[in-house]
């Protein structure tokens, strides 16, 4: 009943009659205030679409979600989206500092001063200090990442959807990038939902792992990572319930996709 | 810079030569109706405070028209383009007008309008509509589905969406339709004028040939490319200003 966020036997197909395709069936998750939540699944499995349905941003055919124990039907203030495609999602006629008061229209109780001064703050905390004139299209690829994150932040957030923000980027950025997201989502009360087909990454971040199974997708397993915080990108890797749990979740992968490739 | 400096010296010398070539042409003829750079020239300084007022009464209605054209049509063609039955519709009216040529309907609305400013305004708006109401159909159809989504994800109101994210998005598109409005609505102004009108510079070009004035009528063009070529770079400055972001200078990536 406390859980932040709950998806009770979620269904989505997309198109109808013969064209109908089934992407989630019968999915079930729950996440608790201030869990950080990985979800592992293979690639085109519709960990997008399961997103946008957890977002109120999709209807979901059938089953409900729940945001602090109210039905989503549409997006619910304190909850925010990373997109995948986050460079798309960025307003390129706005400077990145507009960008992020952009994402803060729902926010309340602040006037124009506040949000401003809010907007600096999470933006210095992303690191980027003196970026705030820019415009997204002048900076990196990583930086744009790091501002569509602090939108997400600035809009009042308790519950961040991430959709593999760290995709596109090298890895030692990816590192710095992990550990960023941890700061961030302690120092800003963020409970955090993200999606990752990296399973190191999953479980290096989570205290709780859900794996997907292939379409139409549910939750396969839930694992749960006894690491100690904060987290350490040697010590933590070393770490014997790490390599256990991750080698649960590799195990699990490899299983289900002998069992597709039998099929 | 200095390249740029001698393409622009280049390009200059061939009016200049025409120039020349014309005025030698016209010393070899005696005819008023072939009149030299000079006469012309005398032309233009003689009659310029007419052809200008003649040329601001042409240019107002023009810009009255779309200005008329540019605040219901860019809204409704955006609108169009979110609410698809209603685009999927219109489209092939829109199609069969974009054909029309505008000038084609001058008569007909003087016949039900009359000849005066509304009637020529009216078809001024109807001239520039057509591109602004398509470009700014297609541009919101062409509005990549990601920013649909960021404006789902802060619950913005359709008209919200529509002018804090479709409207931006769209401008692009919508100055090129603009672009293409505003000569119509140009050509236009100066067609209705022609063909009844009792002021402007397009009556003003008429009554010079009427009365065998080509100097004057010349002097009279040479006005109106002026006034084409001021409007022309005043657009491109907005360009500059409101679509940088559009036409950005890829520093990033
Ligand atoms: N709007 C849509 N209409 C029809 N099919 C869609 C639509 N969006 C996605 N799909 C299909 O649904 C499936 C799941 O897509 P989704 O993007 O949710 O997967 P994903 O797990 O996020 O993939 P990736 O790992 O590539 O990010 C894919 O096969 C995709 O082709
Ligand atoms: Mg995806």
């Amino acid at each position: 009943m406390t859980s932040i966020l709950t998806a009770d036997a979620v269904g989505k197909a997309y198109g109808t009659g013969s064209n109908r395709l089934p992407i989630i069936k019968g999915l079930t998750l729950s996440v608790e205030p201030g869990e950080f939540v990985s979800l592992v699944g293979p690639s085109g499995c519709g960990k997008t679409t399961l997103l946008m349905c957890l977002a109120g941003l999709l209807a979901p055919s059938e089953g409900e979600v729940r945001f602090k124990g109210q039905r989503v039907t549409d997006p619910p203030i304190g909850l925010s989206v990373v997109f995948q495609d986050y460079s798309r999602s960025l307003l390129p006629w706005k400077t990145n500092l507009d960008n992020i008061l952009f994402g803060m229209r729902r926010v309340t109780g602040m006037d124009k001063a506040a949000k401003r001064d809010r907007a600096m703050e999470i933006l210095s905390a992303v690191g980027l200090t003196g970026f705030d004139g820019h415009y997204p299209w002048q900076v990196s690829g990583g930086m744009q990442q790091r501002v569509a994150i602090a939108r997400g932040i600035a809009a009042q957030s308790e519950l961040l959807l991430l959709d593999e923000p760290l995709a596109a980027v090298d890895a030692q950025t990816r590192a710095d990038m992990q550990d960023l997201l941890l700061d961030l989502a302690a120092r800003f009360n963020q409970t955090c939902l993200l999606v990752t087909h990296d399973v190191e990454e999953a479980v290096y971040m989570a205290d709780r792992v859900l794996v997907l199974g292939p379409r139409p997708t549910h939750v396969v397993r839930e694992i749960e990572v006894d690491l100690p915080k904060p987290r350490d990108q040697l010590a933590t890797r070393e770490h014997p319930a790490f390599l256990h749990a991750r080698h649960e979740v590799l195990a699990l992968i490899r299983s289900m996709r002998q069992r597709t490739v039998a099929a | 810079m200095t390249r740029d400096r001698r393409i622009a010296l280049w390009g200059l010398s061939v009016p200049l030569g025409l120039l020349v070539l014309w005025q030698v042409l016209a010393l070899t003829q005696s005819t008023p109706l072939f009149p030299g750079p000079v006469k012309v020239g005398v032309a233009i300084w003689s009659n310029a405070p007419v052809i200008l007022s003649e040329l601001g009464i042409t240019l107002l209605r023009a810009a009255a028209g779309f200005a008329l054209a540019c605040v219901t049509m860019i809204p409704l063609g955006i609108f169009l383009g979110r609410v698809r039955i209603l685009g999927v519709i219109l489209s092939p009216l829109m199609d069969m007008l974009a054909t029309l040529p505008p000038p084609a309907i001058i008569p007909l609305v003087m016949l039900f309008a009359g000849t005066g400013d509304w009637a020529k305004i009216v078809i001024i708006t109807y001239a520039a509509a057509v591109p602004l109401v398509m470009n700014s159909y297609e541009a919101s159809l062409s509005i990549h589905p990601m920013l649909s989504r960021v404006a789902r994800s802060l619950n913005l109101s359709r008209i919200e969406t529509m002018r804090l994210i479709d409207w931006p998005s769209s401008l692009p598109m919508i100055v090129t339709g603009a672009r293409l409005a505003i000569a119509s609505s140009l050509l236009v102004s100066v067609t209705s004028e022609m063909l009844l009108s009792t002021n402007g510079i397009g009556t003003y070009l008429q009554r010079s040939q009427e009365t065998f004035r080509v100097d004057a009528g010349l002097a009279g063009i040479a006005f109106i490319s002026l006034a084409g070529l001021i409007v022309n770079a005043g657009m491109a400055r907005l360009e500059r200003r409101w679509l940088f972001w559009h036409y950005r200078d890829k520093t990033g990536d």
